[in-house]
């Protein structure tokens, strides 16, 4: 009974993390730009929610759409930033980042102290109950939301024009400007999108999961290990790595304890690294 | 002779400042009113400025680590347990704290061989969870998360007729970490103009045409690599015989891996002391101004300094300063 | 004596091949010219020589050694030195510590002899006429300064075979002049050279023999003139239409 358990909360935390990840795939995708702090956003979103139901008592469902709207501009400053940089942008976004995921921990330090925090939403925690087998209204809601995005992102990517020139931009970004493709509009769309999801995925977040300043470090390494798995630009494996690096934390907490998730999550990234050096968009040097 | 080098080594009006800096060190206890407080921060500031220095051995190379913790937290550890449960004395533990960390360097330099850029920084990144966790959670050799206090502080010195007991007096104590960083100033300072620095700075500079004029690239990035973690690994065993406890969370945190790129990269990535200089002073004004003003939050000055940096000044404020005419 | 020989060596690219069944011989002391339109292959070949890239068929042998798919550092340790297609000076360090590099590394790892390698480096500094310079750091340097320099630090390795490219690249007719008069030095001082020149303002004027490719295939290799009327270097430099007989 317990592995049937397991499944659930891996398949809903894969879920979650699938949602996480695709803004940042996206941005990455798009940019090359890495964002560390992409995480700690998320995070901000949470906090956003929580504080609007602490300060405004406003309700979950409000929130969303509010997060949403501060995310947007707090991601297209960010756009900016990243824009400034130098080359290797890879790199030194990594490094902007990093610097930005520092003040934004210690911001939401500030603001809300180290205590662990939660949106209460009752319903949320109330749920199905079976033969043994028990799911949460909240864990089908990150399912079922996760599904939905996934699905609408895959239609703007693969129906729309707009989601024909984010593709371009992914696979060449010369190519692409050179068939006259505006690429930093494409940026300016990637961001928007990673703020979207980041904006729907914080308040959840805030919900179900603990919300605390440093939480967002580990956020950002689950969203670089799925976009390695998945390899960018591939929208189904974003749902499927999600889901595998769910289930293994799962698996994990139930085989060794809980204190060596975040060591399984470590050691499939650094595998990934090392089994695929060339990165996401490898090309033999030629 | 001496004086040639020197301004070899410092050949613009900048000169003066290294000379400034080193004597308020030296006469610091004197300036502080012999202020425990004030020393003990200096104190800190200095090791931070090892660690620093350290990481910029491996920085030198083009190699930006965001996991150095990792090496802190090993060396800290390896010092504490043999100290502690041993009863060796810190003046070989600290050393061979450094040996352990070079050897899970080694390790790690094995594996992430062939990654390069933003992906060695995530593979550090990631790394350090992997001796952190064991740390938590091999309680039978590291007491696990509760950490492990009351261990041996800095042995006592003795020399002739002197003897002095470093772990109870503040002054003391800082002036051995003093002259530990300066060694370490030295050192760094050795391995940027020898051969070993030479190949680091052409492998950063460009890859491809290092190897082709001949350079062992892996070779030498996997020594600067092994070079830096034993430097931190001391560092860290310094560290906790001077504050005398330690913890997982503690050793192993964000604080001891962000500190030292920040300041390497604030200070001068492409110098020698820089990295140290941001250390001596973007620490003192967190502690002095910042801390008092936003106990909680008030790191949020490092990454405001990074992001500045790497924006504005990649060279860092030492490597500007140097290069102005 | 044959200093290089490739034998039906090939690269392929996921379907395409860059270089195909390419046999090919270098004498000690010559000067080869690697001419060819872009996409040719020249680089590439470069690249395989040299040991960026392995090769998908075929071996390389340098002087009785063979050396297919060797590293980068271990080729040059052997006695191949080359430059690159844009130049890629040690931009933060000095001019004589970018020829510095390639006197101390170019052969084994040396720990001491400082001062005979500075010295060294600065006679090549000098051969190349940029000892002026020894001290500004080298991304300072203006374009071609830089490319003197690349060649400075190939030098400085002690090659047995130098493979430039590009060596002359948007140059004037006097600047084509010097690189000329210091092609021939280094010749002088018995290096043997493989030099690429998609422009042909220098290599017919310096090479013993061409090579000609054209879609990573050997079209013609002979004395300069004779290379040069041939049809299908011709056709090749043209941009006409390859067709499939030789």
């Amino acid at each position: 009974m317990m592995w049937i358990t397991a499944l659930v909360s891996g398949i809903a935390l894969g879920s979650f993390y699938a949602l996480i990840t695709m803004g940042f795939a996206l941005i990455f995708g798009v940019t090359h730009a890495f964002n560390l702090a992409h995480g700690d956003l998320l995070v901000l979103a949470g906090y956003v929610a929580y504080w609007l139901w602490k300060a405004w008592d406003v309700s979950l469902v409000l929130a969303f759409p509010i997060a949403v709207v501060a995310m947007l501009f707090t991601l297209l400053v960010l756009q900016r930033l990243f824009s400034l940089l130098r080359e290797p942008l890879e790199l030194n976004s990594i490094i902007m980042s990093f610097g930005l995921a520092i003040l934004l921990q210690n911001g939401m330090l500030f603001s809300f102290s180290g205590d662990y925090r939660l949106i209460p939403a009752p319903i949320l925690t109330r749920g199905i109950h079976l033969d043994g087998l028990s799911v949460s209204y909240g864990q089908l809601t990150l399912v079922i939301l996760s599904l939905i995005a996934i699905g609408l992102l895959h239609l703007v990517l693969h129906h729309t024009y707009l989601g024909k020139g984010l593709r371009a931009t992914i696979q060449d970004r010369e190519g692409a400007a050179l068939a006259g493709i505006n690429v930093r509009a494409m940026g300016v769309v990637a961001f928007s999108i990673g703020a979207v999801c980041i904006g729907l995925a914080g308040p959840l977040y805030g919900a179900i999961y603990y919300l605390y300043p440093t939480a967002g470090l580990q956020a950002t390494l689950l969203a670089v290990t799925i976009t390695i798995f998945a390899g960018v630009g591939r929208i189904g494996g974003l749902l499927l790595g999600g889901w595998v690096l769910g289930l293994a934390e799962s698996a994990a907490v139930i085989l060794l304890g809980s204190s060596w998730r975040e060591l399984v999550s470590a050691v499939i990234l650094m595998v990934l690294l090392v089994l695929r050096p060339q990165g996401i968009l490898g090309r033999e040097q030629g | 002779m001496g004086e040639d080098l020197w301004k070899r080594a410092f050949p613009g009006p900048e000169r003066g400042v290294p000379l400034l800096v080193l004597l308020g060190l030296l006469f610091l206890p004197l300036l502080a009113r012999s202020s425990d407080y004030v020393l003990s921060i200096f104190t800190h500031a200095l090791i931070l400025a090892t660690l620093a220095l350290a990481w910029n051995i491996l920085g030198a190379s083009g190699s930006i680590s965001l996991g150095h913790a990792a090496f802190f937290g090993v060396g800290a550890y390896g010092s504490a347990l043999l100290s502690a449960d041993f009863a060796i004395s810190p003046w070989l533990t600290i050393p061979l704290g450094g040996l352990v960390a070079a050897a899970l360097a080694a390790v790690m330099g094995l594996i992430c061989r062939r990654l390069r850029g933003a992906y060695f920084a995530l593979a550090t990144l990631a790394f350090v969870e992997i001796p952190k966790v064991i740390t938590d959670n091999w309680d039978g050799l590291t007491r696990g998360s509760l950490g492990l206090v009351g261990l041996p502080g800095l042995p006592a010195f003795h020399l002739g007729p002197w003897h002095v007991n470093i772990a109870r007096s503040m002054s003391a104590s800082y002036y051995l970490v003093l002259v530990y960083t300066l060694v370490v100033v030295f050192l760094v300072a050795l391995v940027w103009e020898s051969n070993l620095g030479l190949a680091l700075h052409a492998v950063r500079e460009e890859e491809t045409a290092a190897r082709a004029a001949g350079v062992h690239m892996d070779r030498y990035r996997l020594f600067s690599l092994l070079l830096s973690a034993f430097v931190t690994g001391v560092s860290g065993a310094v560290y906790v015989h001077l504050t005398r406890y330690t913890a997982p969370g503690l050793a192993y945190s964000l604080h001891f891996s962000a500190v030292p790129v920040i300041f390497a990269l604030c200070g001068g990535r492409f110098t020698v002391l820089g990295p140290a200089l941001a250390a001596l002073l973007l620490y003192p004004v967190d502690q002095f101004i910042f801390n008092p003003l936003l106990p909680a939050g008030h790191e949020f000055l490092y990454g405001l300094v990074l992001v500045l940096a790497v924006l504005f000044l990649p060279g860092g404020f030492w490597g500007a300063l140097r290069r102005s005419p | 004596m044959t200093l290089l020989r490739l034998e039906g060596l090939g690269k392929q690219f996921g379907e395409i091949w860059a270089l195909r069944d390419l046999h090919f011989t270098v004498a000690e002391g010559e000067i080869v010219g690697l001419v060819g339109p872009n996409g040719a292959g020249k680089t590439t070949l470069f690249n395989l020589i040299s040991g960026r890239l392995k090769p998908t068929t075929g071996r390389i042998l340098f002087g009785d050694q063979e050396i297919t798919g060797g590293e980068p550092h271990k080729v040059c340790h052997l006695g191949i030195g080359r430059t690159f297609q844009s130049s890629r000076p040690f931009a933060r360090l000095t001019t004589l510590k970018n020829v510095l590099v390639g006197r101390v590394f170019g052969k084994t790892f040396r720990f001491r002899a400082r001062r005979e390698d500075l010295e060294a480096a600065r006679e090549i500094l000098d051969v190349v006429g940029l000892l002026h310079k020894a001290d500004t750091p080298a991304g300072s340097l203006t374009p071609s300064e830089q490319r003197r320099l690349d060649l400075a630090r190939a030098l400085a390795t002690r090659p047995r075979l130098l493979l430039l490219d590009e060596v002359a690249a948007g140059f004037s007719p006097v600047a084509v002049k010097q690189a000329v008069g210091l092609v021939r030095r280094v010749q002088e001082r018995g290096v043997t050279l493989f030099i690429i020149d998609h422009f042909l303002n220098l290599s017919l004027r310096v090479s013993d023999r061409l090579l000609a490719l054209d879609h990573g295939e050997k079209a013609a290799e002979g004395a300069p003139p004779e290379v040069m009327r041939n049809r299908e270097v011709i056709r090749a430099y043209l941009g006409l239409r390859h067709e499939g007989d030789h």
